[in-house]
């Protein structure tokens, strides 16, 4: 229930800032050509590898030697929403929805798009509550509209996509579309992400005039710039946009979290997944040679001799696999393959934290206890429930806020990859797999691999993740006599009092593997 | 004192958390580290109470190790103003070379009710023990008696030691400490080649060199450039509370006379405070042997320069584990309590995880190698541009055969990643950075600036001040107006990591469980820490 004096202010904020600035404080970015990706009509699909980005020593303004990699923009909001727990409980969040790719999201996908697809005019009037109310498909960026005052200045022609936003779509759809996890990004290796964070205020907080970012767990060599971390760095206010900018890191899974008051706000909600696909899948041919072909590049060589943080010499073994599928990492022996991917959050949420984080109160952090185990923002059984959860948020509309369900479905005879990571901030969290052994490939990004190039990927049926780690884990149903079509596996907690819902003895942290 | 938790009302958070910024803001802005200690072989400890400050103003009576006389002589040689009181948390860190005969000799200062006390020193073997009395797991000192403890230091590494005697009290009151071994012959190629470029480095700009070693273990893939020892653990105040209390209920008792000892509950356990080395943020990134901690002389404060080998010592000596998580970049594992690990068909390759959160383990130590580069970030993190009219905006860069600038150790480019160099990342700076690039920067007006954001997205106050149009002379922005003492604004008005002075990248090092960087349930503080890559402009002095 908005209270009339809290919308009157949200409103106010939102007027203010322009007034203040003289720049616009809503917009996107996703240029469509840069230096590194000079053709335009290039950077709306991955191209084959074909070989190193720049050969030998020399770089920028030497043209690249081969053009690897596109364009990938994004836009999510920051602001608030409400969720709902195994229980039925309806539970309210600080947290990221998407504002690009809302289609895609609802539909457990990315929100990560190219230019052709995030430089779309919205078509029509987006309501509150989009893509769940109307059922609409679209996935550019929530608010485009052409530059009118551009336009008529004749300072641009054609569509005049500028970036230049509507306020009122992004207020309109961006306002309580929190998402639990946030929304999820995926870019492959090579790529240049343009992510736009949007901060729309959190309405049912008009008391606090919180900021949000955006921090890359993990990035290699990050910039503090771009980091996220509001001590170091710069952080948007509310009603207006920060675009961060990436060249995709080394292959891995990765993960991402807002880092403002981070015992709050990760608490709260603002926890999502991140992944980059390697260069190997756009290789083809022998990938040996593929990853040989990448020692040409100074920096996607790994020579273990003169670097000690990177994690994927070349195999001791040269396997004589082909490319053509579907790796975790430049492993150039094929043993990162896998057919399906599911990216798995762990965290968990404290309710009488999220009620005080609701209504005003004091917050402690010492004693924060989670009561609610989360896989993907739901505990069991929604995990195994197909499609999106949706939840009526306090505006009286329903939102997508919960995604992402996690059924593991692999075909007959299959391998899955699970990109597991954790966000909680409280306590450790195990996760265990009965009857199908876990093969843990990578961890924190990093392909297992020791410097002499054998691999030290290892089978186990129980992982143990911290918040702020992620690793890699390969199901692997090959053999269709120990795993046929029809059967079904368990992933749960041992830590037993992590299954259950609150009060309820029964849920938590589980879900379901199923041969298909 | 109050012997309750106080809870704390969201506005007073606020409040005290812009308080505790402002006190941050008042530090000088010079950088302090390293990994000091005391070396030996021998060594004169006694365990002795007294209170340790923390930043909402708690002095918390606890217990920990010191010296009893003089050590024979602190390390590094570079660090001036060494001190090792009769009291310390964590305890002196011990200093020593592989292959020595340690000795240590302990006297047991606690309170009388407090008991026996003892060492344990996980990873090495005791060649004797003399005096003392028996106890479960090693010989102790009686109240008010010593006992002695040697053994040979086999291998390098970094180890914990810490009390050996009802660890559920005397640990969490703080007695507990760090051995480091030192290699007994360094690699040659730790002091050739790109470690003694760096060297050229450090020695142009006058910086001293503040390594214990220039190598963690006896392996040619163990070379580092700068150290650091963190040591995290956690601390319960009750437990503090009810062992003050009682000391004092039962002072002036006979050692084992009835009554004569201590029952305190250390279950359940709800710590409140989360240290690393001794202290809670920004405490922490106080200098070394600041004089207000005369019990807590470390600190956690870590800088370096691009390219330079950081290893990195950390000991878990609470009994939970805490997700460490560095920013900035990966950690390669080196080993773990001292034992390096290596491949199993290639000793000269490491094998060891490399991890972007090292959980830290109660008991256990690690060593690791970190480093930072702008390898990567498709744009020139000096902002070099040239068409300017400015010499130092048109630095060259030369590439080694990894591609890094490391032949001009005299420059201020210097490890600069020249695959990048000179290209943009704005699309139309407004100072004197190169444009064209992919992005356009928000109005500054739009965001909001933290403490120790050096005030551009660049490294470096020369080109920090150039992006922010406050370069001097006939290169001045149009905003050189507004370039002051305290950097330039916009965007920035900071003084922890000033335009002018530092300008570092700042990288937040904390426990990743995230209510851990909370001090008695006040945000910031607990295990959380700065870390500032510095260009090289900047003199990195641990010293003071």
């Amino acid at each position: 229930m908005r209270k009339p004096y809290q919308i009157c202010l949200l409103m106010l904020l939102v007027c203010l800032v322009p007034a203040v600035a003289s720049a616009q404080s809503f917009r996107v970015q996703c240029p469509t050509s840069t230096i590194t990706h000079p053709t335009a009509t290039s950077n709306n699909s991955e191209p084959a590898y074909a070989g190193p980005t720049y050969a030998g020593t020399s770089g920028y303004p030497a043209a690249p030697a081969h053009v690897n990699g596109a364009i990938k923009c994004q836009q999510i909001s920051g602001g608030d929403g409400y969720s709902t727990m195994g229980d039925g409980t309806q539970t309210y969040m600080f947290s990221f929805g998407p504002l690009s790719g809302i289609s895609d999201i609802a539909n457990g996908l990315p929100g990560t798009e190219f230019p052709s697809v995030f430089n779309t005019v919205t078509p029509g009037l987006l309501q509150p509550g989009d893509p769940a109310t109307t059922g609409i498909t679209y996935n550019g960026a929530v608010g485009l509209v052409p530059d009118r005052d551009a336009l008529a200045a004749g300072s641009c022609t054609g569509l005049c996509l500028d970036g230049h936003v509507d306020p009122r779509q992004i207020m309109d759809v961006g306002v309580m579309n929190g998402n639990i996890p946030a929304p999820l990004m995926a870019i492959d290796e090579d790529d240049e992400f343009f992510l736009t964070l949007t901060n729309v205020g959190m309405i049912m907080r008009p008391d606090l005039f919180e900021q949000h970012t955006v921090h890359f767990h993990g990035y290699p060599n990050a910039s503090s710039f771009y980091d996220g971390v509001p001590d170091a760095s710069v952080a948007i206010n509310i009603g207006a946009s920060f675009t961060y900018y990436y060249l995709a890191p080394d292959a891995g899974t990765y993960f991402w979290h807002c880092h403002i008051t981070p015992p709050e706000h990760l608490q709260m909600g603002m926890v999502g997944q991140l992944y980059v696909r390697p260069r190997q899948n756009r290789a083809t041919g022998a990938l040996y040679a593929a990853l040989q072909q990448q020692q040409l590049d100074l920096r996607t060589k790994c020579d273990s001799t003169t670097d000690i943080l990177c994690s994927n010499p070349l195999p001791a073994v040269n396997t004589g696999a082909t490319g053509g599928g579907k790796y975790a990492y430049n492993d150039g022996d094929g043993s990162t393959a896998y057919d399906v991917e599911y990216p798995i959050q762990i965290h968990g949420f404290d309710p009488s934290f999220h009620f005080i984080g609701m209504t005003f109160n004091p917050e402690e952090f010492a004693d924060m206890k989670d009561k609610f185990f989360l896989l993907n923002g739901r505990s069991y059984p929604d995990t195994v429930t197909p499609g999106p959860l949706q939840t009526q948020s306090a505006d009286g509309v329903n939102h997508f806020s919960q995604p992402l369900p996690t059924i593991i479905n692999i075909p007959a005879g299959k391998k899955a990859l699970l990109r597991i990571s954790d966000l909680d901030v409280t306590e450790y969290q195990t996760l265990a797999s009965i009857g199908i052994p876990m093969n843990v490939v990578g961890i924190n990004a990093k392909l297992l691999r020791d410097q002499a190039g054998n691999n030290l990927n290892y089978n186990t049926n129980s992982i143990t993740l911290a918040g702020g780690e992620s690793l890699d884990v390969i199901l692997d149903a090959t053999d269709t006599t120990k795993y046929p079509s029809g059967s079904v596996f368990y992933l749960y907690t041992p830590n037993l009092d992590h299954l259950s819902n609150d009060a309820e003895n029964f849920g938590g942290l589980m879900t379901e593997v199923h041969i298909n | 004192m109050n012997a309750t938790k106080t809870k704390k009302a969201i506005s007073k958070t606020r409040l005290l958390l812009a308080a505790m910024v402002a006190m941050a803001l008042l530090l000088p802005a010079t950088a302090h580290g390293a990994a000091p200690g005391i070396t030996g072989p021998t060594f004169n400890l006694t365990a002795q109470p007294a209170y340790i400050s923390q930043p909402d103003g708690s002095m918390i009576y606890s217990w920990g190790y010191g010296c009893r006389v003089a050590p024979s002589g602190f390390a590094p040689a570079a660090i001036s103003g060494a001190t090792c009181p009769t009291m310390q948390v964590p305890g002196p860190t011990l200093i020593v070379t592989e292959g020595q005969t340690v000795t240590v000799n302990l006297a047991n200062g606690l309170p009388t009710s407090a008991g026996n006390t003892s060492i344990l020193f996980p990873g090495f073997s005791l060649t004797s023990t003399t005096g003392g009395v028996a106890g479960v797991l090693t010989q102790e000192a009686a109240p008010g008696g010593t006992v002695t403890y040697s053994f040979v230091a086999g291998t390098p590494g970094t180890r914990a030691y810490y009390s050996g005697t009802q660890g559920d009290l005397q640990v969490e009151m703080g007695l507990y400490g760090a051995i480091i071994v030192l290699p007994a012959a360094v690699p040659a190629n730790c002091s050739t080649g790109l470690a003694a470029s760096n060297l050229a480095a450090e020695a142009h700009w006058g910086e001293h060199d503040f390594r214990l070693s220039h190598a963690a273990y006896d392996h040619a893939k163990s070379c580092y450039d700068r150290e650091y020892l963190f040591q995290f653990s956690e601390m319960d105040p009750d437990i503090h509370y009810q062992a003050q209390a009682q000391v004092a209920a039962r002072a002036g008792c006979v050692a084992g006379a009835a009554g004569c000892s201590l029952n305190v509950a250390t279950e359940p356990y709800h710590p409140a405070y989360f240290l690393i080395n001794g202290r809670s943020m920004p405490d922490d990134m106080d200098p070394n042997y600041a004089v207000e901690y005369p019990h807590q002389p470390y600190n956690g404060n870590p800088h370096m320069h691009p390219g330079e080998q950081v290893l990195l010592r950390v000991i878990g000596q609470g009994r939970w584990q805490h997700p460490f998580h560095e920013h900035g970049n990966h950690v390669r594992i080196l080993g773990r309590d001292g034992n390096l690990i290596l491949s199993a068909t290639d000793p000269t390759s490491l094998a060891g995880p490399l991890l972007f959160t090292t959980s830290t383990t109660p008991g256990l130590a690690f060593d690791g190698i970190f480093y930072w580069t702008a390898k990567g970030l498709n744009w020139d993190a000096y902002g070099h541009n040239p068409a300017s009219g400015d010499a130092s905006a048109k630095l060259s860069c030369t590439p080694d055969a990894n591609g890094y600038n490391t032949s001009a150790t005299a420059a201020i480019n210097y490890f600069e990643w020249c695959q990048d160099h000179n290209k943009p990342m704005e699309l139309a700076p407004f100072g004197d950075v190169p444009g064209g690039g992919p992005t356009t920067l928000p109005d500054p007006n739009l965001f909001t600036n933290g403490p120790w954001y050096g005030g551009s997205p660049y490294l470096g106050p020369d080109a920090t001040l150039r992006a922010t149009g406050c370069s001097a002379g006939t290169n001045a922005g149009p905003l050189a107006v507004n370039c002051g003492a305290t950097g330039s604004t916009p965007p920035s008005g900071t003084i922890a990591n000033s335009p002018s002075g530092e300008a570092g990248f700042a990288f937040m090092w904390h426990s990743h469980n995230e209510r851990e960087i909370t001090t008695n349930n006040i945000f910031p503080g607990g295990m959380l820490m700065m870390m500032l890559v510095d260009s090289r402009e900047f003199v990195i002095d641990e010293s003071n």
